[in-house]
Formats: structure tokens, sequence, C-alpha cells
């Protein structure tokens, strides 16, 4: 085979979705015009909906039902792959071209084993001899970091992690040595010390087989950590494109410059206020040798995890997934049976979580919502009461109350964010517990969650229990923070102590992770 | 032993306790309920001009003077072992008056299920497969309209269809398996289809949709990128993903099967034991009716105890729930 010193070449491709009714419809992709060299790792960034996995998808030729490429070609080592008979299309993917996804959780077809799942590629692609497949996969689940390929292979999905899922997945995309591979959104559902994990793992495998990547993610630090070159696209176009070094440093477009500055979530710019802390008060909540376990497990989550919070204090809390940062939230809301003790100054304590998505009742309006711990609460007002305290909780969290008569599919992401903050707020707690609020919202929401929440705690002297995996933001709001690992809590103390100092290794775990992942030393 | 094999072997052991269980659970509560329900047996076995003597010496042959705990052993003991009593108004044991009409009913329903699966199986194959075509959009509407159909309704058009239109069924003409087995599935398909055909809706409906579902699923677009073809992603995934719903859906109409061909009988006028039960109500035939509900209640468990055990051969991740 020739060299080229571009192995894809996509040459001035437009997309779009026609339909019986719109034949001619706005495209998707518009004019895209770019190469990707031979040995070069390219970074794709761009908010949702900005046409970066759909120009992978392209490429890959794993476009979803009803995309037409209206214009223009994409080339592979030379070949046409858009005038590729479908057959030999499909024989380009596994072989030529490896994908990976974004979720590892649902990526895997979950009634089979890893083993016979890897295998079956192999088979795919014409290798008939079944011990030889054999020895290839679990050579290939060697490579990929498992330490016991044997066991790994007649494992089933549900009985791996979510970093290890997705060592699988990248053990399948490069079992057959692809000259090509797609990663898109690789790393965005795992947690930091498994996204460095990924990472190396990628890096090392690209270089050992000379595999070319095309890396796509709004994750800025992973893109900065990963790629040699970036695009930044926007509505379906490239709008710029450099080297990283270049890019990051000295950004061309103010799009670029925008994402920047939004991906960084800098708290400075948002002008946040911390509330005074008083050590001495009683605190509003205090938690002793929290033990849980979940029903189908013989073994603790929580093994005997304490914490006090005290009045007007936001908590940080940080350790990576599986440590129980999670089961110790449920618990402290009373969500599930525990053993030890928690005694809590208030009734009600307010939660806030992760997907504000998945935590309002579709079928209800906004008021509903807001109406629904006041009778839970069992608490009875008149109807204009009533009225009354919900246009304020909308009020409080920045919202007119023209909403209140809306269902939830009318609002965003953030709104949906700010309806449960308001919910939690309702019944006035002296505690609110936030299971990672900013996790799932893209980074101009979360910043404004980030100074809501802020607000709340200082105007209000609402206590937080912050529960995040950034920890940026634990640095710039929270004076106290616990580090948890494997069920306890591992380290307490002051921010800037515990995050400069780091006694435990899972402390310096986590900041190993968040140093090398933003590139800097946050050691003021 | 491997993980998973234990792992299966401790979940079948379980839903096997859970069985054994639930079993006691229901012959307790039959009894309960026709201990409570007011009337005697011997009294009703002898007639309203029988002397209390009369009645008297009955009770004490039944065991009906020993006390509720001891019956109620008796009972179970009998049950489990087959042995029921006589039925009062047939004057011969339930076991046999079950045993002679169960092959109405059975049959029925083996039949009925047989077509069930060999219908919307391939129809729902077919539907989901392109979903929104004009071949499925006719499908889901048929199923639509059969599935609001009562199965009672249903069986009065196609007696009309068959024995009034087409002369190829004569109403309440049963054939026993032992004059031709061939004769006797004849006698049995019309009912069979007429239970069967909402269940075939129902079971279409179910089957579809769990088929697109599992089509737009993650790893369908995993095994696509591994250049998997549509047909083997197609038999060795979305297939067996979306079996693991089927079960319990099969299992459902199963049931739904059961209690359907009660009725149909009745209007096709068959001697199963859905006009058994019947007649035992209607005579106040205590044993008989109890007999009755106890061994219907037992093919339900066992259905659902298979059912379980299949969904967990089916999905691994059931037993670790």
């Amino acid at each position: 085979m020739p060299r080229h010193t571009h192995i894809v070449k996509v040459h001035h491709l437009s997309l779009a979705f026609p339909t019986r009714h719109d034949p001619n419809p706005e495209p998707v992709l518009k004019d895209i015009d770019f190469g990707i060299r031979d040995g070069e790792i390219l970074g794709l960034i761009g908010n949702s909906g900005s046409g970066k996995t759909m120009t992978a998808m392209a490429i890959a030729g794993l476009l979803p039902e009803g995309a037409v490429i209206t214009e223009g070609s994409i080339k592979f080592a030379g070949e046409d792959l858009t005038a590729m008979k479908p057959r030999r299309r499909r024989q380009m993917l596994g072989s030529n071209i490896g994908v990976i996804f974004q979720e590892p959780s649902t990526a895997l077809d979950p009634l089979m084993k890893i083993g016979t799942n890897l295998d079956e590629i192999l088979l795919t692609h014409g290798m008939k001899d079944k011990a030889e497949r054999r020895k290839r996969v679990l050579e290939m689940l060697g490579t990929c970091g498992f330490a016991d390929p044997e066991e790994i292979y007649s494992r089933y999905p549900h009985q791996l992690s979510g970093g290890q899922r997705q060592r699988v997945l990248i053990a399948g995309a490069a079992l057959l040595e692809p000259r090509l591979l797609i990663c898109d959104e690789p790393t965005s559902s795992l947690d930091t010390v498994t996204t460095i994990q990924i990472l190396n793992l990628l890096k090392e495998i690209c270089h050992k087989m000379h595999m070319t990547v095309l890396f796509i993610s709004h994750d800025l630090s992973a893109v900065r950590n990963f790629c040699d070159r970036v695009m930044v696209m926007r509505g379906g176009e490239i709008v710029d494109r450099d080297t990283t070094q270049e890019m990051l440093l000295h950004p061309r477009s103010g799009y670029t410059a925008e994402l920047l500055t939004n991906a960084r979530l800098d708290t400075r710019m948002l002008g946040l206020e911390r509330a005074t802390v008083d050590y001495s008060a009683s605190p509003v909540l205090v938690a002793r040798d929290i033990t849980a376990r979940y029903d189908n497990s013989s073994s603790n989550v929580l093994k005997g995890a304490s914490l006090e919070i005290y009045p007007r204090e936001m908590l940080g809390l940080i350790g990576s997934s599986g440590c129980g940062k999670t089961t110790l939230v449920k618990t402290l809301l009373g969500l599930m049976p525990h053993g030890g003790s928690i005694t809590c100054s208030d009734k009600q304590t307010g939660a806030v979580f992760q997907d504000p998505v998945s935590c309002l009742n579709p079928a209800h309006t906004i008021e509903w919502h807001l109406l629904e711990p006041l009778r839970a609460a069992g608490i009875k007002l008149t109807k204009e009461e009533r009225r009354k305290r919900v246009a304020s909780a909308l009020q409080d969290v920045g919202m007119s109350p023209e909403y209140l008569s809306r269902k939830p599919r009318q609002l965003s992401g953030g709104q949906r964010q700010r309806i449960a903050i308001a919910m939690s707020l309702i019944l006035e707690p002296s505690l609110i517990v936030a299971d990672e609020p900013f996790s799932s919202l893209d980074s101009s929401s979360a910043s404004e969650i980030l100074k809501l929440l802020t607000d709340i705690n200082r105007e209000r002297g609402t206590s937080f229990l912050l529960i995040t995996h950034n920890i940026h933001i634990v640095r710039q709001i929270c004076p106290r923070v616990i580090v948890m690992d494997k069920g306890s809590v591992c380290e307490e103390g002051l921010t800037s102590e515990v995050l400069s100092d780091p006694k435990s290794d899972a402390a310096r775990k986590l900041l190993h992770a968040e140093s090398v992942l933003h590139g800097e030393n946050y050691s003021e | 032993m491997s993980l998973n094999t234990r792992q299966n072997l401790k979940y079948a052991g379980l839903k096997f306790i859970e069985l054994i269980a639930t079993l006691f659970v229901v012959s307790f509560l039959t009894f309960a309920a026709f201990s409570i329900i007011p009337g005697d047996t011997a009294q009703i076995m002898l007639g309203p001009n029988a002397s209390p003597e009369q009645v008297a010496r009955l009770r004490t042959e039944l065991g009906l003077d020993q006390p509720l705990p001891v019956r109620y052993i008796t009972w179970v003991a009998g049950a489990f072992t087959g042995n029921l009593g006589d039925s009062s108004s047939f004057k011969v044991p339930v076991i046999s008056l079950i045993a002679q009409r169960l092959p109405v009913t059975l049959g029925m329903s083996i039949l009925a299920l047989i077509m069930v699966i060999a219908v919307s199986y391939p129809l729902s194959v077919f539907s989901a497969r392109r979903p929104g075509r004009i071949g499925d959009t006719i499908c889901s509407i048929l199923g639509h309209v059969l599935f609001a159909i009562p199965p009672f309704v249903l069986s009065l058009l196609l007696i009309v269809l068959a024995s009034g239109v087409l002369h190829i069924f004569t109403m309440g003409k049963y054939a026993p398996p032992e004059k031709g087995f061939g004769n006797y599935i004849a006698s049995l398909a019309l009912p069979a289809f007429a239970i069967a055909l909402p269940k075939i809706a129902m079971t279409f409906k179910f089957m579809r949709s769990a088929i697109i579902e599992q089509n737009a699923s993650e790893y369908v677009k995993t095994e696509r990128s591994h250049g998997l073809s549509e047909a083997r992603i197609f038999l060795r995934h979305v297939l067996p993903n979306s079996n693991v719903s089927s079960i319990t859906i099969i299992t459902l109409v199963l049931s739904d099967i059961l209690g359907g061909s009660l009725i149909v009988e009745q209007v096709f006028n068959l001697p199963g034991l859905g006009r058994l039960l019947l007649t035992a109500i209607d005579r106040r035939d205590f044993p008989l009716m109890s007999g009755m509900i106890f061994y219907l209640a037992l093919i339900t468990v066992i259905l659902y105890f298979v059912s379980d055990i299949l969904a967990s051969i089916a999905d691994p991740r059931i037993r670790l729930k």
C-alpha cells in the first residue's frame, strides 16, 4: 500500500437529513474540508450539536438512518469511501477503521461474555482457527491492561467497572490493528483517575500499533493532554484549526476563546464570595461510623464513614468513582438503611442530584414540582400562600413566575437544575446535599448553577455538602474538604492544606490526575 | 465449577424454595376460603331431606368433624399426593374428573401457545426490521383491532364463519386423543385459534417494540463498528436481548390463555376444565372446586417458576439480583 501523508481526506463534505416534505433541508455539516495525517492524533472539539460526531460517523460509515452526503467525498488511504459498495465499506470497519463510543456502560451486549464478543470480531473478519482467535483476544486484553485476561474473557459486561468496560471496547476496536481509530467522547463518562488511565492506554496502543486517531471530546483537558492538533466545530462548520499548543494558548477565533473560558469554569471570573463559617457552633449534621451495603453484595460499600457539617459551611466531598460518595449521600438523606448514627439539627435536608432530566416528572408542571416537597412534608397552606411560596422559590433561583405552568421538557438542562434547587429550597432546610450538580450540564450552565449555589449559601446561610469530581471547584468555593476512599473518609481538613499537601494516597492520586489533565500545578 | 454456574444453581435453588413457599400459601388460602364459605358438604351431598344422623355419619366419613388444622394437613397431604377426595356431585374422585377433562383444556392451551409463537414471532421480526413501512403499519393496525375484541365475541364470529359459512367445523364435537391424534387436534384447532388471536396481537406488539428498542441500543452501534453484518447483529445480539423480555410476555400470555380457555370452552361447548369448574360452582361441589382451584394455581406457580429459570438462563444479570 502506498504511503499517504493524509490517511483520511475529507473533501468539501456536506451532509443533510432530507425528507419527503423537505428535500433540501439546512445541512448538518457544511462544506467540511480537512485531512488526518498518518500517525497523528487529531482532536475535534465543539459544543453538543456542532457536528463533531456526525463528521466522525461519516468517516466511519456509521451515519444514522436518513443522513445523506449531499456533496463532497471522503478518501481513506486513497480509496473513496463515499463511492464504496456497502459490503466493502462494512469490511473496512474493524479491520481498517476502529471506533470507540462514549458510553461504556451500554456499549457492550449485556448477554454476551467479553471473550465471545471479541472473538466474534475476528471470526467476522475471517480468522477461522478458534485457538488462534482465543490467543489473539487474550493477548489484546493483556495489552489493554488486564492483569488476568483469562478471567475477563469469561466475564459478562455487568461484572466489570466502567473503566474496565472502556478497556474492553478499546480492545475490540484495536483488535485488528486498524489504521484509524475514531474515539467519540471516550472519557466523558469516566472519573478523572480512570480518564487518565484510559488516555494513557490509548496513547500507548496508538504508538505500539502505529494508529492514527480522530479524538472527539468536549473535555478540553483531555484534548490538551492527548492531541497533536485540534479542530473546533460550530454549527456544522470547522471554525478553527491549529496545533494543540497554539490553539489553547492563542485561540484565533473568538468562539474558541469563549469555549476555553467556559471549560475552565473559572470561579474568579464569576465573582464568587464565600460565607464565613463559625466552626465553634454546633454542627447541622453529624454522621458517625456510617456503614451500608447493597442487597446483592456481601461486603460493605461504606465502612465507617464519619463527617460533620457546620452552619453556613460549603463542605466539599471528593473521591474517585466507586469510593462510596453516592451511597453516603443516600444514607444522609435517609434513602438507605445504614449502621452508625446520623444526627441532624433540622428535619428537612434538601437534595440536588446530577441529572436534572430524570429527577423531574415529565407529566407535571413546574408548579406541581415546587409544591411536591410541601405535600410530602404534610404542610397545609391556603391557595394564596402556596402561590406566594412557589413564586418566591422560583425567584430565589433566578427564574420568573411565567415558568410555573411549563412542563420540564420545555426547559433547558440548566433551568431544570434550577428547578431541582428550588424544590430543595422550598422547605428552607439548613442543609442541602448536592451530588455532582454540574456534571451533566454544559460549561456555561454549570458556572451559572455554581454561582447560584454560592449565593444561596452566602445569603441564606444554608450549609452545603458538595460532591464533585471537579477539584478546581472545590478549591475555589469550599473552605473545608473531605476525601473518601474505599467506603470511608481517608482525609479531611482545610481545602488549602489538603490540596497542597495531601496526606492520603487517594487524595494524592486525585490531585495527580487533576494536574496531569489540566497540565498545570494547582498548588498556588 | 465456574462462578457463573454457581450463580445459576444458587438462583435456581432460591427460586425453588420460593415455589414451595408459594404453594403452601396457595394451599392455605384455598383451604381457608372453602372453610369460611357457608354450606356443609355433607348436607349438600345428601340433599335437604336427609336426617341429622345421616349427615353426622357422612361428616365423620368425610372427616369433616375433625378440627380445622387436622383437616388442613389431611387436605394438603392429599393435594400433593393426588388424592383430593370424592366430588360431592359426581360421586367419583376429584382427580379422575380433572384427569378426564385435562386433555381438552391443556391441548387447547398448548395449541394456542404454539399458534401465538408461530405467528407473532415472525411477524414482529418482519415489522420491527422496517418500522413505519407499509407492512409494519398494516400489521400494527390489525394487531390493535384484534387486541380490542373480547375473546368470546371473536369465538362467536369464528364459529359463524367456520361452521356457518365455510362448513369446516362442527360445534361441540370433541374427539379425545385416544381416537386419533389428528382428529383430536382438528377438533381443538378453532377454539385454540379464538384464544390465540388476541394473544398473537399482544405478543406481536410487545415483541415488535422490544426488537425496535434493542435495535436502537448502543451495543448495536458497537457491533456495527466491528464490521458485523446486519443479519449477524440481529441473530446474535438483537434477538437474544429481545427474548429476555419476550419470556416474561409469553408467560403472561400462557396464564392468560389458561384463563381464556375457561370461557372459550363454554362458547364452543367443549368438555374441558372450564365447564367442570362452572358445574362445580353451580352444584356447590366444594371438594371439586377446591381441588381444581388448587391445581390451577399449581400450574400457574410452576409456570412462573419455569419462566424465572428460563429468564435467568437468557439473562446473566438476573442471577445477581
